[in-house]
């Protein structure tokens, strides 16, 4: 189901959580948003959810217009989706199978079909024969996995995962993102996902939008938006990417002036020794290594270029023909 | 004295006593909850969202809320007076362990509302909000979520109030309420033997050291089941 959102609009008092944001979050995909502490993420994804009700602006699932239901056409409408939590949310009075079972029950659907779709549901998470399993005994990736069950129970066409990983270690991290990858190809859904880690967007999400201070700064396919980020937000969530900083090795100490990025195909060719050829340019390599989007893998080199700027500039404009993409450092941040 | 430790009626005086007690208490347990428990609902879901609140309501919630606290702060004596021609309304006579039974309940009534909120209120917001976000109705969430989220404390809140009741049943003895508290006053201090007051204090003791004891087992065992 695609979600467009237009201009939406959420104050608390004199703060400004949700400023004017409009969207359009593609059916079939893994949607990213992203966004530091206080950008106003929670905020938005209550309104993207109909948990809450924007001050101005419109959302709609397909055609549907869901920001202005009636209190039945709210229930009705939240029964078609699906979240889950950073902090699970699980029902302690259940078990994991009853937990499963909330969401059809509440709409009063069979009790032979409720188990059987209980059983597919365990089945589908990878917890098969611990649905008598009182919640406070699985493990925190576990209860997410009952979670996930509970929220794909009544077969939803939209999932939201409200920083869903943000409580696991990075192998249940992990686990838990290639469950959502793989369920989301096998029913078609819709996922928006919430979160404050680029780990969870490189590894997870087809597009990604950025989110700061209630604006959204940048959108589009994580692969762009990973090798030519525009917002210094962006920039900063790539610099703390931990996997990316120990996968590129230094050679010195001073940066390079030029970043460059190899993306796909690219990767291929021996570019940069046929832009040396061609121009004259030198190239000193200071630092260098691989880093893999979302199955893309992408090679990133800081190098300065020589033996002038002429030449400098003529060899970047050749390798940006070659689809290597190159970001000059500016002068005034050093 | 010595005749007094042996006056053979004793024995059936004090059976009789307890069971007039238990059956006040019994009742009155029953019918305050049936008083409180919408109450104590009502409070909670009224409350702010900040509370836990769904159906935030702030006039609504103080006006009920100061109705509950009048009541509260009324001394239970006090009340059983006041509530005296609506026993003889109900029951037709206000003296007697029936009689005893409505000031008791009603007395109780608001004592559980408040027990009830406060249970309610430790229920897990995020796990209130999941249930809202698959659609659940205002009721289901009270049915299904709140209630059964809050059941450990709610047990340990009607244990409180049989052991509350248990003392309000003694002092109602005072006014012409049967059990245990009416025996203790009219044979014990009125006709000064001590052996009726020394007893019924004696069976007071153990019931409120036995309601304790089975509400803290339910209370463990369910909260060892999750």
């Amino acid at each position: 189901m695609e979600i467009r959102l237009m201009n939406l609009r959420r104050n608390y008092g004199s703060l400004h959580a949700v400023d004017d944001v409009s969207l359009v979050i593609p059916s079939n995909t893994v949607y990213g948003i992203i966004g530091r502490s206080g950008a106003g993420k929670s905020t938005l994804v209550r309104l993207i959810s109909m948990l809450e009700k924007p001050d101005s602006g419109e959302v709609y699932y397909n055609e549907k217009r869901v920001d202005n239901l009636s209190k039945e056409g709210l229930i009705e409408e939240r029964r078609r989706i699906g979240m889950i939590f950073q902090t699970f949310n699980l029902f302690s009075s259940r078990n994991a199978e009853e937990n499963i079972a909330y969401p059809m029950e509440i709409c009063h659907m069979d009790k032979a079909y409720i188990h059987k779709r209980t059983e597919e549901l365990l089945e589908l998470v990878g917890l098969e024969g611990r649905g008598k399993a009182p919640i406070s005994t699985l493990s925190g990736g576990q209860k997410q996995r009952v979670a996930i069950a509970r929220a794909l129970a009544t077969k939803p066409s939209i999932l939201f995962c409200d920083e869903a990983t943000s409580a696991l270690d990075p192998q249940t991290t992990r686990s838990i993102l290639a469950l959502i990858k793989e369920i989301q190809k096998k029913m078609n859904l819709t996922v928006v996902m919430i979160t404050h880690q680029m780990e969870v967007v490189r590894d997870a999400c087809d597009r990604v939008a950025v989110l700061d201070s209630g604006h959204i700064v940048e959108e589009g396919l994580v692969s762009d938006i990973f090798s030519s980020p525009k917002s210094d937000v962006t920039k900063e969530f790539l610099s703390s990417l931990t996997n990316v900083q120990e996968s590129i090795v230094r050679w010195s100490k001073e940066g390079g002036h030029y970043t460059l990025r190899f993306r796909g195909n690219s990767t291929d060719e021996p570019i940069i020794s046929s832009v040396s050829f061609s121009t004259g340019a030198v190239f000193n390599i200071r630092a260098a290594g691989v880093q893999v989007v979302n199955g893309e893998e992408m090679g990133v080199m800081m190098a300065d270029i020589g033996p002038d700027e002429e030449t400098a500039r003529k060899a970047a404009a050749m390798l940006r023909e070659k689809g290597v993409l190159v970001e000059e450092e500016k002068k005034e941040a050093r | 004295m010595m005749e007094a430790l042996f006056d053979p009626r004793m024995l059936s005086l004090v059976a009789d006593a307890t069971w007039q007690t238990v059956v006040m208490v019994f009742l009155s347990t029953i019918f305050s909850m049936i008083l409180g428990l919408p109450i104590g609902v009502l409070l909670h879901v009224t409350s702010s969202e900040e509370q836990g609140g769904i159906i935030p309501h702030p006039v609504f919630y103080n006006v009920l809320s100061r109705i509950v606290n009048i009541l509260r702060s009324f001394p239970f004596i006090i009340l059983m007076i006041v509530l005296m021609p609506l026993s003889r309304l109900i029951i037709g006579t206000s003296i007697g362990t029936m009689a005893t039974v409505i000031p008791l309940s009603i007395a109780a009534a608001p004592f559980v509302a408040r027990i009830i909120e406060s249970a309610l209120k430790e229920v897990d917001p995020g796990v209130v909000q999941a249930a809202k976000a698959m659609g659940s109705t205002n009721w289901q969430i009270i049915l299904k979520v709140l209630i059964p989220e809050a059941m450990p404390s709610l047990v340990s809140g009607v244990t409180l109030t049989i052991i509350n009741l248990i003392g309000y049943s003694a002092m109602a003895g005072a006014i012409g309420g049967g059990g245990l508290g009416d025996l203790a006053i009219r044979y014990g201090y009125q006709r000064f033997s001590p052996a009726y007051m020394v007893c019924a204090v004696v069976v007071i003791i153990v019931m409120v050291e036995l309601i304790q004891f089975i509400g803290d087992r339910i209370s463990a065992r369910l909260i060892a089941k999750r």
